[in-house]
């Protein structure tokens, strides 16, 4: 059995968006709970509420601009919905916050936009004004929509915290995946050129024995995967001749990234943190099925 | 219509980085030539966009927004 086994997490590439890691000893279906957890079960600010102006907009010069738009009320909505915000982990969730539903600066953030046409309005135009206003969109040139001339957009909106399990808007997470960690195993006998393998990989990712000479995909600083995509690399293991492909079941190699409304890290910190809370839930209703 | 903001199928956020996409072409053609399929290839892996999915979503958008302005 494998949990008999210690388990370790080690970090092999971390950026401020993307990480990639391997755990050990652990079952695929906690493997696949944990990649879950990371998907959908991760607390982000989004915003959830989108009032627009309609009518006659005047601007401080006093010229007059309509509120109609090149697209649905509803579709700018959405839109703005999907915008990623700089996320402050420790806020509440709206209905569990102190303020009993009714929405304060623990659990809300709201934004406003201000634009006239003609020309294109941004997510950086979506500027914070009560709450925590250091929550800004990440990515301030996401275009949301365009303005015809006379046309003009004024819209109020609030930020509250959710999961990616209620809508995508607080998903945090893209690509996240995990596969075992994997060996090719090529035999020295029957492979004349195995030196010339051995000599041309970095040393991190070639192992020897008396019979074989194994290389992994699953390396540990960036840069080698460049390395091992060059063509020239490729054809010298599938010139020789039986090569085979191991796959070590209890090493998962995952890799994610965010969109920036939390760091890498903070998200593998929350997930871990909500993994064991998961498996209580799962754990209580097979003890007590109703 | 208008770029997504974020990829249909992983939910990347792409809508800054088609912009960036359509002036990087730009800058191509502004030497009388199309770009060739290496090129754009290139770009998109400069981007950061690394899966098909989120490619595709750059790849096969046609900017209609200004078609439909009048009609607001
Ligand atoms: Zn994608």
């Amino acid at each position: 059995m494998s949990s008999t086994r210690e388990q370790k997490i080690s970090i092999m590439e971390v950026r401020d968006n993307f990480m990639r890691f391997e755990i050990s000893n652990i079952t695929e279906g906690v493997a696949n709970a944990l990649r879950r957890t990371l998907i959908n079960d991760i607390p982000k600010l989004a915003i959830d509420k989108v009032v627009f102006r309609h009518g006659q907009i005047r601007d401080s010069m006093g010229n007059v601009f309509d509120s109609s738009l090149p697209l649905f009320d509803e579709i700018v909505a959405h839109r703005i919905g999907l915008i990623p915000i700089k996320t402050d982990s420790k806020m509440n969730f709206r209905e569990e916050c102190s303020c009993e539903g009714r929405g304060c600066s623990l659990c809300t953030v709201s934004y406003n936009i201000d634009k006239t046409g003609p020309g294109e309005v941004y997510s950086g135009d979506l500027v914070p004004f009560t709450g925590n206003v250091e929550l800004k969109p990440t990515d301030p040139f996401i275009p949301i929509i365009k303005l015809g001339p006379k046309q003009a957009l004024l819209v109020t909106a609030e930020a509250t915290m959710g999961t990616g399990k209620t809508h995508a808007k607080w998903q945090v997470t893209s690509g996240v995946s995990f596969k075992y960690h994997r060996e090719f195993k090529i035999n020295k006998d029957e492979n004349e050129g195995w030196e010339k393998v051995k000599n041309d990989y970095p040393k991190s990712v070639v192992g020897e024995t008396k019979e074989f000479l194994t290389i992994t995909d699953d390396y540990q600083q960036r840069g080698v995967m460049n390395f091992i995509n060059t063509s020239t690399h490729r054809s010298v293991i599938n010139q020789t001749k039986p090569v085979e492909i191991m796959e070590d079941k209890n090493r998962f190699i995952f890799k994610f990234e965010t969109d920036g409304s939390l760091s890498a890290k903070e998200t593998i910190k929350i997930a871990l943190l909500r993994l064991p809370g998961r498996l209580n839930i799962l754990h209580e209703s097979i003890i007590s099925p109703d | 219509m208008i770029i997504p903001i974020r990829c249909f199928s992983c939910g990347k956020v792409i809508g800054s980085d088609y912009r960036r996409f359509e002036s990087e072409i730009n800058q191509i053609r502004s030497r009388n030539r199309e770009p060739t399929s290496d090129e754009i290839s290139a770009i998109m892996d400069g981007l950061g966009l690394e899966r098909y999915c989120c490619r595709r979503m750059i790849l096969s958008h046609i900017e209609l927004i200004d078609e439909i302005m009048p009609f607001s």
